[in-house]
């Protein structure tokens, strides 16, 4: 406006130029701020006495040289693409192998998707069992469990076991989580019998030498250590505590120090009877596997596991998870950071609203200062905290549990701008509730979908996402019904979901580091809702 | 994918005139039919339609027919332009494609006056261009929700762009125009510039990255004696104009290979010809030429830590692919890794410096093989952090692991063959990632001007044998040392005393 204001200034002032000595000052100083502010236009103006007198007018012209590059943009490449984003139909690419599921007269399923033009495949087994599932006094038993199963069987010896993996160029990888625990193997097309028959020996006959327990304590407390010096993990194990307090879900996974280090034999041999039963099991497996072969040698290698029918969701029922309206805050002037996650009572894994807040996940975006979106990202929270440089980073996130969830947001900033960045969070987390536009949402959809597939990139994120989902809802979800599903998220989808989870509810909050400057809980509690429309 | 091409192309020529406008209408379009519904319903979203819980099934979802669990894998196919530009692709059967352009440009390339070019044009991928802002570039990416990536090294420069099938003329017609047409802003270069001079700063931190930097410096005179983490002071004088010189210097169509891992080869050549085809056809300069002749350095840094590396020059590199494949088996064989690692087994603890040094000697932190391997040369040692009291005898384990397995008959056949098998599962397994697979196809072709299968590397791989691997380590200690310190380095003994050590064995 004020750069219109000088160009007409400088035009009018043109004419009386000759009429009266008086304006010609006045002419002069006017028309030289109009060419430094807007050197574009500047033909039109009376040019200054030698344009390349002052260095600004030479800065000027370089800039309007460079800017006339962009005058003529070559059409070719322009053709495709469109910064809008639109729908589009992908039935072409959505067909993929098979997934085969074939449930065993114990329970145990086996699921595998083919790929024999592979040379490498992925075999696992995942478990419905994490440490939501031990009890006060035992708690980090899972987490223990997973380091002593790869410490010898009564038939090899661990080192065999390593040596066996190793020769064969294979990987074996466990992971323990709240809800679930996931051993697999990665290995040549030639070695999968091999890796079976190694985690079928290893889920079985674990020996759980005592020596062995108490040298990996040390290894596990030194883990722990590491843990805590990831101020990611600590934030979301503070979070879990204070949302789901009092409830299973609440403790961590590695356990107290306490726990780790009076965790016996008897412990782990209970958790592993109780909780790695058939029923709960999955089986799955991808790349170069035949079903039937995979079948074959399950049936006759996973023989010994208990067929107790008990579901994990029948134990869940029995001790639910509830989320509490709360707050942790660990104040450390020390750390150079503050990190804190603010975050709302999410959906259940299996609940249809799962998939919009998703979309919402999506919608609310993620930033960091080395994304190259830089201030130019679809997502308004992410625009904001660019272009006021108030976050290190930002990311949202949706964790899904059997009964319930987590939707929030976790922010790393400066100690002196976490007003400014609670009130970003929380001005675009509500505004889902109330302002949603068709373009963000379209955005939201398409950047879901693709991140959803190009995840899938090799056996191992297959064979996970098979078993995760045999686990989480009975059966593996087609592609082409999850983008329906998708597909049916509209801004009125994301309105009446936000009103369900964000509208006036409660929020956990857990912060970290200099937080003094961080708003109290009942300045967060207030921004869940707007008085104004 | 052809349909909504055509469908999109169709909605174009009805408009022709002003695009943005075209784009606009039609989502508008979409916008109405959607969200029609009784009063007040947007504010509470009321008349949004409840789906099934996840576990059940939706019904009304056609789906496709079901792939075969055999799909040939595709043959890579190339295609040479008139100017020298290679176009490759490679199908699949995954629903995502990955295409890459590749260009034969790194820091070897540079001249004292463009040092740090190579690093700054890996920040500058996918900013402005002649034809779109960065804003435009963003949101165009973020609408199909595609990932792009650029990575610069050495020799090469790769741009990549990961998005679904569907949407390869979306990608290839960024990604060729944001290689092509950069426009080099002086305000985003300024920016970048910042950012990468706090990289630089933060890069002190990782002192891994620093000896690698340091080895190479130290060990080359020439081309790949330039700095790939230029100094600061090198880019303080850095800007747009030389940027844009080096482009123009570099960037010729014979240098330069678009591959693609899951795309329909006629479909790609259609699309990115009339974009590629008008490239000035300059003959390809030669590789500018590096002699190895090994040195020192070290640099003191704080107290109580020593991070040291000792390198010997490969011969022959990537073009002569049996020593490259047997320097490989080499590196697997070795091994190391850090004392104190997540992971289960698989990760290489049988390997020669997991079993000798890390597990015997409580004060070393990590203990590791390295290589560094080029066109026509490489680079191969042994990386190491120590308490900075254990120092010198970090030093002299190193010397003996490297003379060990330069000594005929040291290395065993199970050490070898759990080696061997493991070269050949790596590659196997990183290949089964499509951005590997592009990048593979990229690289290989601007090395060897062919895909080479990746049988031929396993053949190589198969038959080395344990007097192979003697034969080359044994070239590799008769060349001179290169030797790099981080740390602690008072405790470092003398380059004499250590080179001194590998020759008079």
């Amino acid at each position: 406006m004020a750069i219109r204001h000088l160009l007409t200034l400088a035009r009018r002032s043109q004419k009386p130029t000759r009429s009266s000595p008086l304006q010609i000052f006045r002419c002069l100083s006017t028309s030289s701020a109009a060419a430094v502010a807007t050197p574009s236009s500047s033909p039109s103006l009376p040019s200054p006495p030698s344009p390349n007198f002052m260095i600004y007018d030479r800065l000027a012209e370089s800039v309007k040289s460079k800017l006339r590059t962009f005058e003529n943009p070559d059409p070719r490449f322009l053709i495709h693409n469109s910064p809008h984003p639109i729908i589009t139909d992908h039935t072409p690419i959505l067909s993929s192998p098979l997934t085969r599921v074939t449930t065993l007269p114990s329970g145990l399923r086996v699921a595998t998707e083919s790929n024999l033009a592979a040379k490498t495949a992925t075999v696992g087994v995942w478990i419905d069992a994490g440490s939501r599932f031990e009890t006060e006094g035992t708690s980090g038993t899972a987490h223990f469990l997973e380091h002593m199963i790869f410490k010898g069987t009564e038939k090899r010896s661990a080192r065999e076991l390593e040596e066996g993996i190793e020769n064969m160029g294979g990987h074996l990888n466990a992971y323990t989580s709240r809800e679930q625990t996931t051993y697999y193997a990665k290995v040549m097309d030639k070695d999968v019998n091999q890796a079976l028959d190694i985690l079928a020996d290893i889920l079985q006959n674990s020996k759980f030498d005592e020596r062995r327990i108490t040298r990996e304590r040390d290894v596990i407390l030194r883990e722990m250590e590491e843990v805590e010096g990831q101020m990611d993990e600590v934030i979301f194990d503070h979070l879990h505590a204070t949302a789901f307090q009092h409830t299973p879900l609440g403790r961590t996974i590695l356990g107290p120090a306490d726990n780790i280090k009076t965790i016996s034999k008897t412990d782990i041999q209970e958790y592993v009877s109780t909780h790695y039963t058939a029923p709960r099991m999955v089986i799955a497996a991808s790349g170069a596997v035949k079903h039937e072969d995979i079948v074959g040698q399950v049936k006759k290698l996973f023989t010994k596991l208990s067929t107790n029918p008990t579901t994990a969701s029948q134990l869940v029922a029995k001790e639910p998870a509830t989320f509490t309206g709360s707050e942790v805050r660990i104040i450390d002037d020390d750390l150079p950071l503050a990190h804190f996650v603010v975050a709302f009572n999410g959906a259940s894994w299996t609940d249809p609203d799962s998939i919009a807040l998703m979309v919402m996940q999506s919608m609310l975006g993620s930033w960091s200062k080395n994304a190259g979106g830089g201030k130019h990202m679809g997502s308004e929270l992410a625009q904001r905290v660019g272009i006021n440089e108030i976050a290190e980073s930002m990311m949202a996130f949706n964790t899904n549990y059997k009964d319930t969830g987590l939707f929030g947001v976790y922010a790393i900033a400066k100690p002196d701008c976490l007003d400014d960045l609670a009130y970003a969070i929380m001005y675009e987390i509500s505004k889902l509730c109330y302002r949603v536009s068709e373009a963000d949402v379209t955005r939201a959809r398409n950047q879901l979908k693709s991140s959803l597939l190009l995840h899938m990139d090799g056996t191992s994120p297959v064979a996970e996402d098979i078993g995760r989902q045999l686990l989480t809802y009975g059966r593996r979800v087609p592609l082409p019904e999850l983008f329906a599903r998708i597909d049916a998220v509209d801004p009125s989808t994301v309105k009446r979901v936000a009103n369900r989870f964000i509208f006036d509810r409660d929020v956990a909050i857990s912060a970290l580091g200099p937080i003094q400057g961080l708003p109290d809980y009942n300045w967060f509690r207030r921004r869940t809702y707007w008085l104004r429309y | 994918m052809y349909r909504t091409a055509a469908s999109r192309s169709r909605a174009l020529k009805g408009r022709a005139g002003s695009r943005v406008l075209t784009r606009c209408a039609s989502s508008s379009a979409v916008a109405s039919k959607t969200s029609s519904g009784g009063f007040l319903s947007w504010l509470t979203g009321g008349n949004s339609s409840s789906l099934p819980p996840l576990d059940f099934a939706l019904k009304d979802v056609a789906l496709p027919p079901s792939l075969p669990d055999y799909v040939e894998p595709g043959r890579t196919k190339i295609t040479t332009l008139q100017n020298g530009v290679k176009i490759a692709t490679e199908t699949s059967a995954n629903p995502a494609a990955s295409i890459g352009l590749y260009v034969d440009c790194g820091s070897i390339y540079e001249t004292p006056i463009s040092f740090g070019s190579t690093h700054l044009l890996e920040r500058m991928a996918f900013k402005s261009t002649t034809n779109r802002s960065h804003l435009r570039i963003v949101r165009e990416v973020e609408a199909i929700g595609g990932n792009v990536t650029a990575a610069a090294s050495r020799e090469h420069i790769g741009y990549n762009y990961d998005a679904l099938k569907t949407y390869v003329p979306e990608m290839v017609e960024l990604l060729i125009d944001s290689v092509r047409n950069p426009a080099f802003l002086d305000w985003e270069v300024n920016e970048q510039l910042l950012k990468v001079k706090a990289e630089i700063i933060e890069s002190s931190n990782n002192p891994q990255h620093l000896l690698l930097e340091a080895i190479h410096s130290a060990g080359y005179s020439g081309a790949l004696g330039n700095p790939l983490i230029a100094p600061e002071s090198a880019l303080n004088s850095l800007n747009s104009t030389i940027l844009e010189e080096f482009v123009a210097e570099n960037y010729i169509a014979p240098r330069m290979v678009l591959a693609a891992s899951g795309v329909e080869h006629e479909e790609l050549l259609k699309i990115a010809e009339p974009l590629l085809s008008d490239l000035p056809s300059v003959p390809r300069p030669e590789e500018p030429k590096s002699i190895y002749v090994g040195g020192d350095y070290r640099c003191q840094a704080g107290t109580g830590t020593t991070h040291f590396a000792l390198a010997f020059e490969a011969p022959g590199g990537w073009l002569q692919e049996k020593e490259a494949m047997t320097l490989t088996v080499l590196q697997m064989l070795m091994g190391g890794g850090g004392s104190f690692s997540a992971g289960g087994p698989g990760k290489g603890m049988y390997s020669r410096l997991y079993l000798r040094v890390l597990n015997e000697y409580p004060q070393v932190q990590s203990f590791s093989a390295f290589s560094s391997i080029y066109n026509g040369t490489g680079l191969f040692g042994i990386q190491a952090t120590t308490g900075s009291d254990f120092a010198a005898k970090a030093i002299d384990i190193a010397v003996k692991e490297l003379t060990a397995v330069a000594t005929p008959g040291e290395v065993d056949q199970v050490q070898l063959d759990r080696a061997k098998q493991s070269t050949k599962s790596a590659i196997l397994m990183n290949l089964e990632s499509r951005m590997v697979a592009a990048e593979d196809i990229g690289k290989q072709i601007l090395t060897y001007g062919e895909r080479k299968p990746v049988e031929h590397f396993l053949k190589f791989v198969h038959e080395v044998s344990s007097k192979d691997i003697a034969s080359i380590a044994q070239k590799l200690i008769s060349s001179p040392l290169t030797m790099a310190s981080y740390g602690d380095v008072l405790y470092v003994p003398s380059y004499d005393t250590v080179s001194n050590k590998f020759h008079s064995k």
